[in-house]
């Protein structure tokens, strides 16, 4: 019986791609991050590093803890929707040190969103700015309880 | 072949076994010296993905168009200048139909001036050539089947066990397969990062207990936000999904979006 | 009425009409001329190799003299291949994550596979089957450089006895048979990554990868008749006529079939006119007027069909020097065609909004990396890489083994 000889192209050819597929595999095991599949194809550590992110916006809980007369009155009144920041701006750095004032509000803002639009809802309160007053809209209209006059 | 016994050939094989023996750590710790610099590593601690199932709900017979929550999302996340929109609002307006014509209605108008942010302008028809005019806002649609996810060479984008849909800014190489790949336009490339970017839920807020910027900030809560694993007591987002009937965008792609519209029109895409 | 009403407030960009979404605003499109040029460049790498396969695979003879031509015309393109991805990437140096976790979703993905195995597994190693009873005797009687370069590429095997001649010829031929579900992968899949986006409707359908593929056999036998016809020209030697109107026989037919599945794909999306089909109607009217009816259509499609199915008919009726030029012409329009053809699937995809309202237009520009200029370099440099794998591997100075099946080079 004849012994197999692997004819020296084909050794070659196999030392070679056994060669570049061991150092894939040696790559592979270097390069994929260490959390990588921890929850699905992905790095577990995203998570974690999305989550990280310091936020802007307080939020209106956090008005809460000092504010609590003013939040009271808000919810009793059309305006019980809105958060502070809607109309008060990002209010962070003030939850944290109230020395530091939040932006100051002017009546131009109310426009923003009571300005007469047909494409905004019937249910919502609109005016025609120039038809309705040319002054200030604080002086007839309080900003936290708006059905009410100062 | 010798197969006698020799020195040479013990101390060879001695050598092979001690080398056999050391590879494993020495190759842990070139391991570790390596991936410290290539790629980051850590476990999530704390917050628990899979005790959390979190969803936006749009409901726009409630939307004003005031374009807070673009400007707040702009601000909270650091969205750069320019037509790049992790949210955006879309105004449709439909005239009346032409008298004669036997339409049940005109040529409709879509606009989105520079993503609904600064609010929007008078529109270009008086009000009584108009049929309906609303206002949708738009976002990322947290698909069940999310096409972006599919697509995504590397493993960057994904499905959080939470619902959201994100991204991994430090992993992605920015190909923008993804970006192509959603229905929604919801997706863009930052000029900045040059990576894929797109609404993450404010998952940096939504851990920590609070809103997302969006929802935090709408003036007449058209945006509801909730956890469906954790209701509250009155849960908004419970009664939206009982009490209306809704439709999600573009269904016919078998992308399954989980984000739930109350009102909209045929003509919204 | 629509044009008053504007899409963006801040920067009135004139490229828009109608309406688009905010995300889709931006200067130019997402994936320019660098992954026009990707698809081009991999589609003729697969043509190349489908002419090389039309010789061993399915024996025809006449197509000798340009075997070894067409695959080192497909490894000039392969090595040329990854740079338009590279230069579009975002972070590039975070290229080797789709080697190390591919997600196998993802059409992409296979890319770092499929292009390693196809330049390694097949491409170079049919060439090294080919050539080693060549490069045996160039590795012995060459000096200096080159020597060396002939030595390295025997890989230090230098056995040319009979039984080991006759195994090269065997691995030539089972490379060339798994070579061409190979080719088809290498440039179906780019098919495959558009036609698996079902958010855009003018790329989203299951006949995108079959056209990518036919029209790159189409350039990539194109290819071959244009670098013989310039290759021999250089030489000042004459074309050997039996081979090229071979080669155009077998253009006319790619062509043809190309052209019919292309033409299947027009009349369906008229016939079902489906929700996009406006939109996409507006696109190719305003802005791929020129590069699909003039480019793609014409100069692409039909007058070479019509230049090469008249020798069909004609054949030999028409004197020699007639049929070179047309032949030449017509090589020379398809690669033309074939490239608007790219242009008009990857950058017309993304010329209208997905919310079906709006059209974009798009200015290239000169400078940058998706300029013209690095367009010209990025294809002229697969020529530069050929010339020097000419030099090397197809001298004139070069003895070629006698008793090779494959007879005598293209000198």
């Amino acid at each position: 019986m004849r012994r197999f000889q692997m004819p020296p192209q084909i050794l070659r050819l196999v030392l070679l791609t056994l060669a570049i597929v061991g150092s894939y595999m040696v790559a592979r095991a270097f390069l994929t991050p260490a959390t990588f599949g921890q929850y699905g194809w992905y790095r577990g550590a995203a998570l974690e590093e999305l989550a990280a992110r310091t936020p802007v916006y307080a939020g209106k809980k956090a008005c809460d803890e000092c504010h609590s007369d003013i939040l009271h009155k808000l919810a009793g009144d059309a305006h019980k929707t809105l958060s502070c920041e809607a109309c008060h701006g990002v209010s962070r750095t003030h939850a944290e040190n109230p020395d530091v004032l939040p932006v100051k509000l002017t009546g131009s803002h109310c426009i923003r969103c009571h300005e007469a639009n047909p494409s905004r809802p019937a249910w919502f309160k609109q005016i025609v700015v120039k038809d309705h007053y040319s002054g200030k809209c604080t002086e007839c209209h309080i900003p936290h309880q708006p059905t009410q006059s100062p | 072949m010798n197969t006698r016994f020799n020195r040479r050939g013990a101390l060879a094989r001695l050598g092979g076994i001690l080398a056999g023996v050391l590879a494993l750590p020495i190759a842990r710790t070139a391991r570790a010296a390596v991936q410290r610099v290539f790629v980051s590593s850590g476990a999530a601690r704390g917050y628990d993905p899979s005790k959390h199932k979190w969803l936006m709900c749009i409901d726009v017979n409630k939307c004003i168009g005031c374009g807070l929550c673009v400007e707040a999302c702009k601000k909270e996340n650091g969205v750069p200048e320019g037509p790049y929109f992790r949210t955006w609002i879309e105004r449709y307006i439909i005239p009346k139909p032409k008298p004669g014509s036997g339409q049940t209605r005109g040529e409709t108008l879509v606009d989105c001036p520079n993503g609904g942010m600064h609010g929007f302008p008078e529109p270009p028809l008086p009000r009584d050539q108009i049929e309906h005019s609303f206002f949708v806002p738009k976002l990322c649609n947290l698909c069940e089947h999310s096409p972006c996810v599919q697509v995504c060479p590397v493993g960057a984008t994904f499905d959080a066990p939470d619902g959201a849909v994100l991204i991994d800014p430090n992993y992605c190489i920015g190909c923008g397969f993804c970006i192509q790949a959603c229905p929604y336009g919801c997706r863009f490339l930052s000029p900045v990062t040059k990576t894929a970017e797109k609404c993450t839920l404010c998952y940096h807020r939504i851990t920590r207990g609070l809103k997302p910027a969006c929802a935090e900030i709408c003036p007449t809560q058209a945006r509801i936000f909730g956890d469906l694993l954790n209701p509250v007591p009155d849960d908004p987002i419970q009664k939206f999904y009982e009490q209306n009937r809704v439709q999600v965008l573009k269904p016919h792609l078998g992308t399954a979006p989980r984000v739930l519209y109350a009102g909209l029109d045929k003509e919204v895409r | 009425m629509t044009s008053e009403v504007t899409n963006i407030v801040v920067e009135v960009l004139p490229r828009f009409e109608g309406y688009v979404y905010p995300n889709e605003a931006t200067a130019h499109p997402l994936w320019g001329f660098l992954i026009v040029l990707y698809p081009y460049i991999t589609g003729l790498v697969a043509g190349a190799f489908i002419m090389a396969s039309l010789v061993r695979v399915f024996k025809v003879k006449a197509l000798e003299p340009v075997y070894r031509l067409s695959l080192l015309t497909a490894l000039a393109f392969l090595l040329c291949a990854t740079l338009p991805l590279l230069f579009h990437l975002g972070h590039p140096e975070r290229c080797y994550e789709i080697m190390m976790t591919p997600h196998l979703t993802s059409p992409m993905a296979i890319f770092g596979f499929v292009y390693a195995w196809y330049l390694m597994a097949v491409l170079l190693l049919e060439l090294w089957f080919d050539y080693r009873q060549d490069l045996v005797e160039w590795s012995k009687t060459t000096a200096g450089f080159k020597g060396i370069i002939y030595r390295i590429f025997t890989v230090g095997v230098t056995d040319v006895s009979p039984p080991a001649l006759a195994l090269d010829v065997k691995m030539g031929r089972i490379l060339s048979v798994v070579g061409i579900p190979s080719a088809f992968l290498l440039h179906g899949y780019v098919g495959f990554i558009f036609g698996s986006i079902k958010a855009n409707p003018w790329w989203g359908n299951a006949i995108m990868p079959i056209i990518f593929i036919l029209s790159a056999i189409v350039s990539g036998i194109a290819l071959c008749v244009f670098n013989y016809m310039v290759l021999t020209w250089i030489r000042r030697h004459t074309v050997e006529m039996r081979c090229l109107d071979t080669m155009a026989m077998f253009l006319f037919y790619a062509l043809l079939v190309d052209a019919a599945v292309e033409g299947l794909d027009w009349i369906h999306r008229i016939y079902a006119a489906e929700e996009g089909f406006s939109v996409m109607q507006t696109m190719i009217r305003e802005k791929l007027f020129y590069t699909l009816n003039l480019g793609q259509a014409t100069i692409g499609t039909l007058v070479p069909f019509l230049l090469l199915g008249s020798l069909q008919v004609l054949r030999r009726r028409v004197p020699e020097i007639a049929r070179r030029r047309m032949i030449f012409a017509s090589a020379a329009m398809i690669l033309i065609g074939v490239l608007a053809m790219r242009w008009n699937v990857v950058i017309g995809g993304q010329l209208f909004s997905k919310s079906l309202r709006g059209v974009m237009g798009y200015k290239m520009e000169f400078a940058g990396v998706e300029g013209w200029f690095m367009g010209i370099l990025l294809l002229g440099l697969p020529f530069v890489i050929l010339t020097v794998l000419v030099k090397l591997f197809l001298s004139e100075r070069l003895p070629t083994s006698g008793h090779t099946p494959h007879g005598s080079s293209t000198t």
